[in-house]
């Protein structure tokens, strides 16, 4: 069965996501991902960032732009053979929902 | 004002209906609709060049979802022209917009929430302005063939 690279690199992942939290800032609580196949059966991943509530009410075009647009600088998605999706949440709306995959 | 726009106005009616209630079924109408209207938005630029109007939306209606995300990377990943980032954010934002479409439609697990919507409509927005802004660009229109399935040189 066909892996990607990117199912070996998850310390470089788990790296890049600590330079990007960084980067952006106290707008970005925490980053999580999954590796998996998208709905068309290509190999993605999936990061699931949560936001403050402030910056997810008023700022969610800026702050999502920056963090999507860091983790592409700091990744190199083609090289480790997936597509990168991005969601996102506010800390409130996450303690309503209380996803483990999220906290 | 075209297809594309007023579907992008009718995902922000949706959207101020449905988030005050939470109303789950307008939340996926509106997402749905988010990604059609950059679908749209695509498919008119594409056909606008068609010389014959009377078979422009037939010839709209040969488009499949699934080639239309096709990838791009600049060719310097770490300082992209201004054009680069650009058609960059646009694919990412569409490819996120039918992924979210593909949930909305199809995943009758998936709770929404406010910041799924209004990230939909923030992603369909940014792919308006910024295709907009750099459609006449070479890369842009050379991407925009291969979305609609043309091979690279």
């Amino acid at each position: 069965m066909y892996l990607p690279p990117a199912v070996t690199k998850q310390a470089e992942i788990e790296a890049a996501i600590a330079r990007v939290q960084q980067s952006v800032g106290p707008d970005l609580v925490r980053i999580r991902y999954e590796i998996g196949e998208d709905w068309s059966g290509q190999w993605a991943i999936f990061f699931r960032i949560v936001l403050t509530d402030d910056a997810a009410r008023r700022r969610l075009g800026d702050v999502a732009t920056k963090v999507e647009r860091a983790l592409d600088q700091q990744l190199d998605f083609p090289g480790m053979g997936v597509f990168p999706y991005h969601n996102f949440r506010s800390v409130s709306e996450q303690a309503m929902l209380q996803e483990a995959a999220w906290a | 004002m075209g297809l594309a726009d007023e579907l992008l106005v009718d995902a922000h009616f949706m959207a101020d209906k449905a988030i005050p209630d939470q109303r789950q079924t307008l939340m996926r109408r509106s997402i749905s609709t988010a990604y059609y209207a950059a679908f749209h938005l695509f498919i008119e630029d594409f056909v606008e060049h068609w010389e014959f109007p009377d078979q422009r939306a037939r010839l709209g209606r040969m488009f499949g979802h699934t080639k239309m995300c096709t990838g791009f990377t600049p060719k310097d990943k770490k300082a992209p022209t201004p054009v680069e980032q650009a058609l960059q954010d646009v694919v990412r934002a569409f490819s996120q917009l039918q992924k979210d479409r593909e949930k909305a439609d199809y995943d009758g697990g998936w709770r929404l929430i406010e910041t799924d919507v209004r990230n939909a409509i923030r992603l369909a927005e940014d792919v308006f302005s910024k295709w907009r802004t750099i459609k006449g660009e070479d890369i842009a229109r050379h991407h925009l063939l291969s979305m609609f399935g043309a091979r690279s040189d």
